[in-house]
């Protein structure tokens, strides 16, 4: 355990952290571009420069190994000069894109330039070494060369987080730049967390390109819905709608986040979302359409099911288990669900696609039920005339329910996902609206925040299971998701 | 410092004092404009605006109404970056960024609109723009409109050029130089 000084501040740390990390820990800032912490350390930006006593010269603290009685300035004269010439050479050959550049405002290079350096370039425009400009590369990444400070953090990225090694460096010297290997394609379902590792312009993504500048953006730390690994993320948007998901890294399971899942916001905004409901194929105001479907769930109340749903939060699991218990006093409901889960691509992609299925069996474990075979014998026997569920949840008894014919009532947000043959479908608010917990494979609990609002008169799915109650002649008392949550977890 | 200026304010004399005198004297100056101006109208220095509106002397350092600055091939200098939606204080300009498919710019603004009604005119959408875009130096001066929605300007009402333009100021420009360049134009 090697003890160093930092700044006139004395540490202990683990043997084999590095400088930078030690510096860290005291809360004290180094500038690094080329240093990730998730990546292997490269040392070629020089931006971390710091003077260590009894050395002669300024050492890289990403890449220098904390010792015993180590003394590290790092903010003396020689240290900030340093940083101001660095700075200078990295800046040489930067165009001035910055009122172009999606980056501007989360830049490394704008941010360390106002921090450090605030100098006037010595280098005439002209003279600068123009490249490539504006390559789109893979499905979701734009390359601008010029750009581009070599930090070789996106080389480093595609080489031992995603292991598919598609860029490298190509010539040397003052020629290098960054490319595709020949042959290869930049679409390894991780290629965004690029554009995240970029601290500058020079990887951006195409989806968010020109939408937003960067510092209109609000932040909302939520959980990404898109399979069983439930990552957090960071929701960013403004005035009402999403801009772009990003990772918010976290020890227990991700650093970054996959293409898919930050592309699931799409359907929020998707211009088939669902603000009425829709009886067969026609949309009817929600009014009528709640009152339709409850008279058809009375119709056949002895024989009517529930089925949950792994793509809902427990809260709204929890509302349509009392709906089954308390409204329809039925014994055919069931949120079992037992897909296989674990990581499949060994990064994050869940073998199972849906969020919230260790969710729904919490609330089985609290409410009971059938198991999930025997609720799908019971449907394909033709015992059970009307099903309640999600229209995710209704494609897993899509045989079932052709065989025994029973009337298919579904909550769904987007008209895109409403099973064919449904009977009713209700709309509901989703998470990026309401508030929602989740349960993802680690049996870890995480509750999405609402970033934007629902459309109008578009109600969180336990208050749309309250109303259906009311107009069936029950009252569920569900006044809130704590509410539906009492007694489950 | 705070400077004092001592006022003697003689008391009233008897005329004054009876008060119908003075009304009569300020009267005759009321007056006397009125049948002046009545007959003598051209001689009024009172400006019918909006109907009338003054010209105003050409290096008259006043923020006037917005334009926004032309390449020479006509296309926008503004590269839609933000700024001036960023620093100004009314929340009047509204700008939605759209991509040159071959332009060496790449960005460019598809709307943007200028509501006057909001606008303060300070100035600092101008101090803000790195591309030297917009101008306020038309010396037009705004409002004096019956309807809101008529003080609303879109890019089509602001892009034009004075004439001796276009310049060349702004970092965007060398891209937009270079690629008029390759297309043969100035």
């Amino acid at each position: 355990m090697p003890k160093l000084t930092i700044d006139g501040k004395t540490l202990e740390v683990a043997k084999g952290t590095t400088v930078l990390e030690a510096a860290q820990q005291l809360g004290v800032h180094v500038p690094r571009y080329c240093y990730h912490p998730k990546l292997s350390v490269s040392g070629n930006c020089r931006m971390c420069l710091v003077e260590v006593e009894k050395s002669p010269k300024l050492l890289t603290a990403c890449s220098t190994e904390a010792a015993e009685g180590m003394v590290v300035h790092t903010a003396t004269e020689k240290v900030k000069a340093a940083r101001r010439d660095v700075l200078e050479y990295l800046l040489l050959n930067h165009p001035l894109d910055c009122p172009v550049c999606d980056q501007a405002g989360e830049c490394g290079l704008q941010d360390y330039y106002m921090e450090h350096s605030r100098a006037k370039s010595r280098f005439p425009a002209e003279d600068k070494v123009r490249r490539q400009k504006r390559r789109p590369l893979g499905p979701h990444l734009v390359l601008d060369n010029e750009r581009c400070i070599l930090c070789t953090r996106c080389v480093r990225f595609c080489a031992e987080v995603t292991k598919t090694a598609e860029l490298e460096v190509m010539e040397r010297g003052d020629r290098s730049f960054i490319d595709l290997k020949e042959g290869r394609a930049l679409d390894n379902g991780y290629s965004l967390n690029i554009a995240d590792v970029c601290p500058v312009g020079a990887w951006t993504s195409r989806d968010f390109r020109f939408k937003q500048r960067v510092w209109f953006l609000k932040k909302t730390p939520t959980v990404c819905l898109g399979c069983a690994t439930g990552c957090l993320t960071e929701v960013h948007h403004n005035e009402g709608a999403i801009y772009r998901v990003m990772p918010r890294p976290n020890a227990e399971t991700n650093t970054w986040l996959c293409d898919a899942g930050r592309m699931v916001y799409k359907a929020v905004q998707a211009g088939d979302r669902l603000a009425k409901g829709v009886i067969k194929n026609g949309l009817i105001e929600l009014e009528p359409a709640l009152r339709e479907t409850a008279s058809r769930i009375d119709e056949n109340h002895a024989a009517a099911a529930v089925l949950g749903s792994p793509w809902l939060s427990v809260e709204d699991n929890a509302a349509l288990a009392r709906l089954a218990k308390d409204a329809l006093k039925t014994e055919n409901f069931s949120f079992d669900f037992n897909a296989e889960q674990g990581i499949k691509d060994g990064i994050l992609i869940n073998k199972d696609p849906a969020p919230n299925a260790a969710g729904a069996r919490r609330v089985k474990a609290a409410c009971g039920g059938l198991s999930f075979g025997e609720l799908a014998a019971k449907v394909a026997s033709g015992a059970v005339k009307v099903l309640v569920t999600e229209a995710r949840a209704a494609a897993l008894l899509k045989n079932e329910l052709k065989a025994g014919g029973a009337r298919l009532i579904v909550f769904a947000a987007n008209r895109s996902e409403i099973p064919q043959g449904a009977y009713a479908t209700l709309p509901y608010a989703n998470y990026f609206e309401t508030p929602g917990t989740f349960v993802n494979f680690q049996g870890l609990e995480r509750r999405t925040v609402p970033a934007v609002a629902a459309p109008e008169g578009v109600r969180p799915l336990w208050a749309m299971v309250n109303r259906l109650a009311v107009y069936s002649g029950t009252s569920l008392h569900l006044d809130s998701a704590e509410a539906a949550l009492k007694g489950i977890l | 410092m705070i400077s004092v200026k001592k006022v003697d304010n003689r008391p009233l004399n008897w005329l004054e004092r009876i008060y119908l005198p003075e009304i009569a004297r300020g009267l005759a100056v009321t007056l006397r404009h009125f049948f002046v101006n009545l007959f003598n109208p051209k001689g009024m220095p009172t400006v019918q605006y909006p109907e009338q509106q003054l010209e105003l002397p050409h290096a008259a350092k006043t923020r006037t109404r917005h334009r926004l600055k032309l390449r020479a091939d006509n296309s926008p200098k503004c590269v839609a970056c933000f700024m001036c939606q960023t620093a100004c204080p009314a929340y009047c300009i509204r700008i939605e960024a759209a991509e040159y498919p071959d332009n060496a710019v790449e960005k460019y603004p598809a709307v943007f609109d200028i509501d006057l009604a909001r606008c303060v005119m300070c100035g600092m959408c101008v101090e803000a723009c790195p591309e030297d875009a917009i101008a306020m130096d038309t010396l037009e001066i705004p409002g004096g409109e019956q309807d809101r929605a008529r003080l609303k300007l879109t890019k089509e009402d602001l892009l034009r050029n004075l004439p001796g333009e276009p310049s060349v100021v702004g970092a965007a420009n060398r891209l937009a130089n270079e690629y008029l360049k390759s297309k043969g134009g100035a």
